[in-house]
């Protein structure tokens, strides 16, 4: 699977003591995150807990009320998110937001486009992401009008188009059976590993990221409660709290 | 997606309207008077749609001021085309900075140039509102540069003579010119549509904050197409000009602006296809509305003024409710229509 031709070098996107606080809510407090290029980092929690919070802060969405956004030893924290994508650090919505009226080759496309490239490279990739995420029977289809269950891959072959050195996915599965969650966040994996892509993967599914993250970070009501190595979590029993014990 | 199939589709809607320029001009080079006045008035119609599609229906923003930049390409033209002598005598108030204004002249084709780029001077000197509004408020900012344009071209009499007309142009606007510019203004707007600016920025029509998140410069690209958008519509104004050779302040404004927006609405104003028709499907049923209320289908009883205003108002109405993007919708003109693929979505 690695090429031998480029060796890209590892690279770190962090978060560092981030905190968010709309109108004197804190919604997250003293988050350090981390990811590494190649990597999968689940980053998961209950509704609520400032999961999201978190992927905004760190692809530029939201500016943190305190704390820094790094990659490396360059401090990211006030790039807007449009020049944070343009530099390899690219997200994808919960509800996608697709180019509706695009197509979908156009979808793909236009983020190649947006991210610098030219127009023979960006038509060469789109071929390419197409064929790896199969979508090219709907290539010609406007994006609004494609099968419901193609719409999440559309908005993940749109985050790859720009060649992204980070991926942030937000719950990219969503409304997906344990299964084909797995699964799509297996060829994800397999995608970013490919591209020595580091992902931080936002999924409420605790099942779903135990199987598929190199690493796990908890939060809970905008703290971290936990980070560390999938199986080392699984039976922490915070987590086990949280996630299976009582509610409040 | 191959490559003669791509390029047979990157072709075939723009030969289609050219082709159709070219058809409505020969139906006026026949026809009698009447019917060639028609055909200009809704070739220059054409221009100015095609122009506002370019903006509009790549930026989803919806433009009430670009009747303003019509106005400049117009005032341009009078000035450069109204004989020196007559010039002298119709603005012997201008202030001093301004006195070039009654000795220049220039030849119809250099005036309808010089309209364009004027045109182009005022949306670059507004581009920097336009880059950073969307939306409604966007909508609104471009209603608000009519009003300025209007109330600068109706107070300034010393230079624009104001409510009173505007006379003496050479009446230089003929069918070739009308079609001519339309097929030119056409490919200019296909051309914009398919550019990687013109994806871009329909992609930020579609969806704002994922094309930021996707790294597009949706202001940059706004302001381009708001430039480029607003020459063809300054060449309108320099057609108009050259054809009516009399116009005042009250011309470029509310009911013509209104005029074009059931035009561009009616057709479609995400296809530039659908902005063609509507130009010239609009200028045909108000020439018939104007009929009916002149009495020309009611035995000679004419009908109460604005009867054709209001029907037309109607129809905006009824097709708003039954097909809000308009009769093409996001389709453009074919030839050949592939089944396999969804090309009628």
């Amino acid at each position: 699977m690695t090429t031998t031709t480029e060796v890209p070098q590892v690279e770190t996107l962090q978060l560092v003591d981030g905190g968010m606080n709309f109108d004197g809510v804190q919604a997250l407090e003293d988050v350090s995150i981390s990811v590494k290029s190649g990597e999968v980092v689940g980053l998961i929690g209950p509704n609520g807990s400032g999961k999201t919070t978190t992927l905004n802060l760190v692809s530029g969405m939201l500016h943190p009320t305190t704390g820094r956004v790094m990659l490396g030893d360059k401090d990211l924290t006030r790039m807007s998110m449009r020049k944070r994508a343009r530099i390899g650090i690219v997200r994808t919505f919960q509800s996608v937001r697709v180019f509706g009226r695009l197509t979908v080759a156009e979808n793909i496309e236009v983020a190649a486009l947006g991210c610098g490239m030219r127009r023979h490279e960006a038509r060469e990739l789109t071929e390419e992401l197409l064929e790896e995420l199969n979508l090219e029977s709907v290539a010609n289809t406007a994006a609004e009008s494609s099968p419901a269950g193609l719409i999440r891959t559309i908005g993940i072959a749109r985050a790859l188009a720009t060649r992204p050195k980070f991926l942030l996915l937000d719950e990219p599965a969503a409304g997906q059976n344990e299964s084909e969650a797995v699964e799509l966040i297996e060829a994800i994996r397999n995608i970013s590993r490919r591209r020595a892509c580091g992902v931080l993967l936002v999924e409420h599914d605790m099942s779903v990221v135990m199987s598929t993250c190199d690493r796990l970070h908890v939060l809970d009501s905008g703290r971290t409660v936990i980070a560390g190595l999938p199986q080392d979590i699984r039976h922490d029993p915070q987590v086990v709290e949280i996630y299976f014990g009582k509610r409040h | 997606m191959t490559n003669s199939t791509r390029i047979r589709r990157l072709f075939e809607t723009p030969i289609l309207l050219v082709a159709l320029m070219g058809l409505v001009a020969l139906i006026a080079v026949f026809g009698d008077p009447t019917i060639t006045r028609v055909t200009v008035q809704a070739l220059i119609a054409v221009v100015f749609v095609a122009g506002l599609s370019l903006f509009s229906g790549n930026s989803g923003v919806m433009s009430f001021g670009h009747v303003g930049f019509m106005a400049i390409g117009a005032y341009t033209t009078a000035y450069l085309t109204i004989p020196v002598n007559l010039k002298s005598s119709m603005f012997s108030d201008l202030p001093e900075s301004l006195g070039f204004l009654a000795t220049i002249h220039a030849p119809f084709p250099i005036a309808v140039l010089v309209g364009g780029l004027a045109a182009a001077v005022l949306a670059l000197v507004t581009a920097p509102i336009m880059a950073r509004l969307g939306g409604l408020q966007a909508g609104i900012a471009t209603l608000a540069l009519l009003v300025i344009v209007f109330t600068v071209l109706n107070s300034w009499t010393d230079v624009t003579r104001g409510s009173s007309s505007m006379i003496g142009l050479p009446k230089s606007t003929t069918i070739w010119w009308a079609a001519g510019i339309a097929a030119l203004v056409i490919v200019i707007a296909w051309a914009y549509k398919k550019s990687r600016s013109g994806l871009q920025l329909q992609a930020s029509r579609e969806d704002y904050l994922a094309a930021t998140a996707s790294g597009i410069a949706v202001g940059r690209h706004r302001v381009f197409a708001w430039v480029l958008s607003s020459i063809p519509v300054g060449f309108a104004g320099a057609l108009y000009a050259g054809f009516f050779t009399t116009f005042n302040s009250q011309t470029f404004f509310l009911s013509l602006t209104f005029s074009f927006i059931v035009m561009i609405v009616l057709g479609g104003y995400l296809s530039l296809s659908g902005a063609v028709i509507g130009a010239l499907g609009v200028s045909v049923l108000q020439e018939i509305l104007r009929r009916f209320q002149d009495g020309a289908f009611t035995g000679g009883i004419s009908l109460p003024a604005g009867i054709a205003d209001l029907i037309l108002a109607a129809v905006l109405l009824f097709v708003l409710v039954k097909a809000p993007l308009g009769l093409m919708g996001t389709r453009e003109l074919r030839l050949f229509r592939k089944r396999s693929i969804g090309s009628a979505s």
